[in-house]
């Protein structure tokens, strides 16, 4: 499985890493058994360019609470792993934004989700203008850009697995 | 996308030979041959002595000069003696005096065919050669051409020859072709890190291997600078990896099809811009050619996908397997921007 790339709003790029990848994909709900997933996204603001590479992701931890159709993640043990990727960094490895799982082949957001979405960006502390939130369905990953500068939504990219798997 | 100019300059830096006013050791040992040299043909009784004019030349005077992988540092010194190439049929005898000057300076000095070579060893590993190519100068030849002695001791005749050859003439050309002293020092840059390539990439035995005056010849006549002037505050940016994906792509492009060996296969074609303006890469045999053409593409190919690359360090990455341990992979962290951290809520999804 490699990486893949899409354009950001800002006509950057931001990539998905193979190892945050592959653990994303780990959580496919493509069984009655698996609950539905999440974590937050870290990475890195590429010198000299707009790019940014998500590198990184957190994944369910101790007092998250996972359904089937539903998944609450608990602040301080996702904190932690922020607070420590970035002082190993110095400073480079920084929060992107977050990723959850739906059972469902084209993942849609709820409107759960872009509550959620829009709270995070006016309530979280990020040196940033954006934040990214990628859903993982069954058959493809979608991921959407929330701006500062742009109250709205976008969806900025849809990828097949089936096409990543070929690459 | 990803921007590896620095890692560009830095594998620059670590791979380039200086020149021989930079260059302490190699400048001592040039200077050695050459009062050996002086001091050598006055021994030799001939009369009169013969006059000469000391010529540098190859990469060293052209700057385009890269440190040998093998440790083994060549260093091209042209001895232009002020003689007619008329009044030594044989052009072996000049050779000869060069030889038996210098013949006992170190355990190996050899007559090849285009040049008198000098062999330094140091603890029975090669270390230095030095390459002396005999001229016959060109006030004194009637018609005012420079001619190169060329033939071994046991040669057929017919390979005993004086070869018209403005090789010294070269460096000039070199030196004036680009105006822009910035255009003119990416123009070495590209040469240095494809003759890097070909050092790590081929064999230096025999022909395997492009020899790098072809590679030198082939950007004189292909490269053209690749960079982006800011207007606002006038400031120039070079890209040598764009420049030399334009380069490679020049040099792939420029493969025709020949009938060789009985045989039409693809071949590359670089002419010596000046006398004896022959094929630089004749000596390369056609299945030679073929690899050389394959791994040309494996390197444009490889550059392509490093400029396609989001991530610098990947893109490093895939430059190091082309261009060997000196290309560096920076850290991930010296990739990115040091940013304030974060404080996150909680959240829920569904």
């Amino acid at each position: 499985m490699s990486s893949i790339v899409f354009t950001k709003i800002d006509g950057g790029k931001i990539k998905i890493s193979k190892k945050a990848l592959t653990s994303m994909k780990k959580f496919i709900q493509d069984n009655d058994c698996k609950k539905e997933a999440g974590g937050v996204l870290l990475g890195r603001y590429i010198l000299n360019s707009l790019d940014i590479i998500i590198d990184e992701i957190t994944i369910p931890m101790w007092g998250d609470r996972r359904k089937w159709f539903g998944f609450f993640r608990s602040r301080r043990p996702h904190q932690k792993v922020i607070d420590r990727l970035w002082k190993e960094s110095e400073g480079t490895i920084n929060y992107l934004g977050e990723w959850h799982t739906h059972p469902e082949n084209t993942p849609i957001p709820s409107d759960i989700d872009i509550r959620s979405w829009k709270h995070k960006l006016n309530h979280d502390v990020f040196d940033g203008d954006s934040l990214w939130f990628v859903i993982i369905g069954i058959k493809s990953l979608r991921i959407w850009e929330l701006s500062r500068n742009n109250l709205s939504y976008q969806l900025i990219g849809e990828s097949y697995y089936s096409e990543v798997e070929n690459v | 996308m990803a921007d590896v100019q620095s890692q560009m300059i830095k594998f620059h830096e670590a791979i380039k030979l200086k020149r021989f006013d930079e260059n302490e050791t190699l400048r001592d040992k040039r200077e050695i041959i050459l009062k050996r040299l002086n001091s050598g043909l006055k021994k030799l009784d001939l009369d009169p002595t013969p006059k000469y004019e000391v010529i540098d030349q190859g990469s060293y005077a052209m700057d385009t000069g890269v440190k040998p992988l093998n440790g083994d540092y060549d260093i091209d010194v042209g001895i232009s003696f002020k003689i007619s190439k008329d009044d030594y049929p044989d052009p072996l005898e000049p050779k000869k005096w060069v030889y038996d000057s210098l013949v006992g300076h170190t355990k190996k000095v050899e007559i090849q065919r285009p040049c008198v070579t000098v062999y330094y060893q140091i603890s029975g590993e090669p270390a230095y050669h030095v390459d002396l190519a005999v001229y016959s100068d060109k006030d004194n030849n009637s018609d005012g051409k420079i001619y190169l002695a060329k033939g071994k001791e046991h040669s057929h005749k017919e390979n005993k020859i004086w070869e018209e050859s403005n090789y010294p003439s070269l460096i000039n050309l070199m030196k004036n072709h680009f105006q822009d002293s910035e255009d003119a020092k990416q123009f070495r840059r590209i040469i240095r890190y494809l003759k890097r390539w070909k050092d790590f990439k081929f064999q230096s035995k025999g022909n395997a291997a492009p020899i790098g005056i072809g590679i030198t010849i082939a950007a004189y006549k292909w490269f053209a600078p690749n960079k982006v002037t800011n207007p606002f505050d006038n400031t120039t940016k070079y890209n040598d990896l764009e420049a030399l994906q334009h380069f490679v792509g020049a040099v792939l492009s420029n493969f025709q099809m020949v009938y060789s060996e009985g045989v039409w296969t693809k071949r590359l074609e670089v002419l010596l811009p000046v006398a004896p303006g022959n094929d630089i890469f004749t000596k390369m045999t056609n299945s030679q050619m073929t690899v050389f053409q394959e791994r040309l593409q494996s390197l444009f190919d490889s550059i392509q996908k490093a400029q396609k690359e989001v991530d610098p360090k990947e893109a490093c990455t895939l430059l190091n397997q082309q261009f060997g341990c000196d290309f560096p992979i920076p850290d991930e962290k010296d990739t990115a921007q040091k940013r304030s951290p974060a404080i996150v809520s909680s959240s829920a999804s569904a």
